[in-house]
């Protein structure tokens, strides 16, 4: 699997310059290339089909709209594009009623980073990090960094899950995450 | 750290994506005009975004592309009523301009910046009616002679055509720069003599025509959007 993926890294920023320039074919072609696993990111997120579906609707026209915004020396196309697709998922989580009550069944935190592809080189190497930085944390703070990350959770979702107030939850993700920045910038 | 300041906090929590929905409202609208917010998200994107890549891919259902495809040609897209310009080399500068559009386009007419930032080879006006609507970027790029027209968020109406047409910089009349169609260009020939200083005083609106374009070869129909040029490069 990784070999396909790093041919598509470099095809996805000529289209991008393509599609700031209002290129149609350029933005189908984007959209065979990445929508598998920009619609994986807003699956996790929005577990209802038709939200999800949603979320990739509104995220690719988003890209349609801001392609132009797109800066190669901020970052890598795909990073762009997920980031871009996780936000549409989360905001219309938290503008639609989805809560945890209907979704429960299925998770589990520590599983979801195992079901991954195998990366290219540079990403593999950027994830191995990470998640050596995680494992650093208390494993009920690495699973609230994890449900937030790939589900959307909010503090409040949390809060309940965890039987914390949320005030708590609020402290406890925001020391995990500076714990996190000064391991991954290498402040261990 | 004191809690109203904790800015790091704030971008972390945004992109961790535990901000509840007014609170992500309030990070988005901020971000184009704080550069110090926008820097710390985009740090966040790249610390996390690693996760978000290595998921296993899963195909989205098929009909879902022509859905998209038919979102950005305009018949299914959100009016976005906020249009961000941005110069790619010159953050703070883009921040400038966006807000410079925002305010303009609150106003209904994009002012033009000052001649002396014309120098460069790219433009661009944001063409927007008042209040949620449909909106049109125009932007001209001298290195290769074409101005592009891209409808952001319009619907033309059945039977309409939308016209695109250049006013004032020694015009004495209208011109017509063509019906805007998807992926619109117009060779730069087409708007005459072009210097920098004659392009940042022309006026761009767009009409509502009867489908192919005015039969008069002046606006006959009522004018949906006017924009002067920005640089953006």
């Amino acid at each position: 699997m990784s070999t396909f993926l790093q041919p598509i890294e470099h095809e996805l920023g000529p289209l991008l310059a393509r599609i700031a320039g209002g290129d149609r074919p350029a933005f189908g072609r984007l959209y065979d290339l990445t929508s598998n696993r920009l619609f994986a990111v807003v699956r996790r997120v929005l577990r209802r089909p038709e939200l999800a579906e949603e979320a990739l609707q509104e995220a690719f026209v988003r890209v349609w709209q801001k392609a132009n915004l797109y800066d190669p020396a901020q970052a890598r196309p795909m990073a762009w594009l997920a980031a871009i697709a996780r936000n549409q998922a989360i905001d219309l989580r938290r503008r639609s009623s989805e809560r945890i009550g209907e979704e429960l069944d299925e998770n589990s935190a520590g599983g979801d980073g195992q079901s991954a592809v195998l990366p290219e080189a540079d990403l593999a190497l950027e994830l191995k990090r990470l998640r050596d930085c995680l494992s650093r944390l208390p494993e009920n703070r690495q699973d609230m960094v994890l449900l937030a990350y790939y589900q959307g959770w909010s503090r409040e979702e949390l809060a309940a899950q965890f039987s914390r107030p949320v005030t708590t939850v609020k402290t406890l993700l925001r020391r995990s995450l500076i714990t996190l920045r000064e391991c991954l910038d290498g402040r261990t | 750290m004191a809690e109203p300041k904790d800015l790091e906090g704030l971008a972390a929590e945004y992109v961790l994506g535990t901000l509840d929905r007014g609170e992500r409202e309030d990070v988005e609208q901020a971000i184009p005009a704080d550069s110090e917010l926008a820097g710390l998200v985009a740090g966040w994107e790249r610390r996390l975004i690693p996760l978000a890549l290595a998921l296993e891919p899963v195909t989205a259902p098929p009909h879902l592309r022509d859905k998209v495809m038919a979102a950005i040609s305009g018949s299914a897209a959100a009016p976005d009523n906020v249009i961000a310009i941005e110069r790619r080399a010159n953050r703070w500068r883009g921040a400038a301009v966006a807000s410079w559009a925002l305010a303009a386009a609150l106003a209904g007419v994009i002012l033009f910046r000052p001649p002396e930032v014309l120098e460069g080879s790219r433009y661009v006006a944001v063409l927007q009616s008042e209040g949620p609507g449909p909106a049109f970027i125009a932007s001209v790029d001298l290195a290769s002679g074409t101005i592009s027209v891209r409808p952001v968020s319009a619907t033309t109406p059945s039977g309409k055509s939308y016209e695109l047409w250049a006013l004032g910089a020694g015009r004495d009349k209208p011109q017509s720069l063509g019906v805007i169609a998807a992926n619109f260009r117009i060779p730069t020939e087409t708007l005459g003599k072009v210097d920098s200083a004659a392009l940042g005083d022309t006026l761009f609106a767009v009409s509502l025509e009867p489908e192919g374009g005015s039969p008069t070869g002046q606006p006959t129909g009522p004018v949906m959007f006017t924009g002067k040029l920005v640089a953006t490069e």
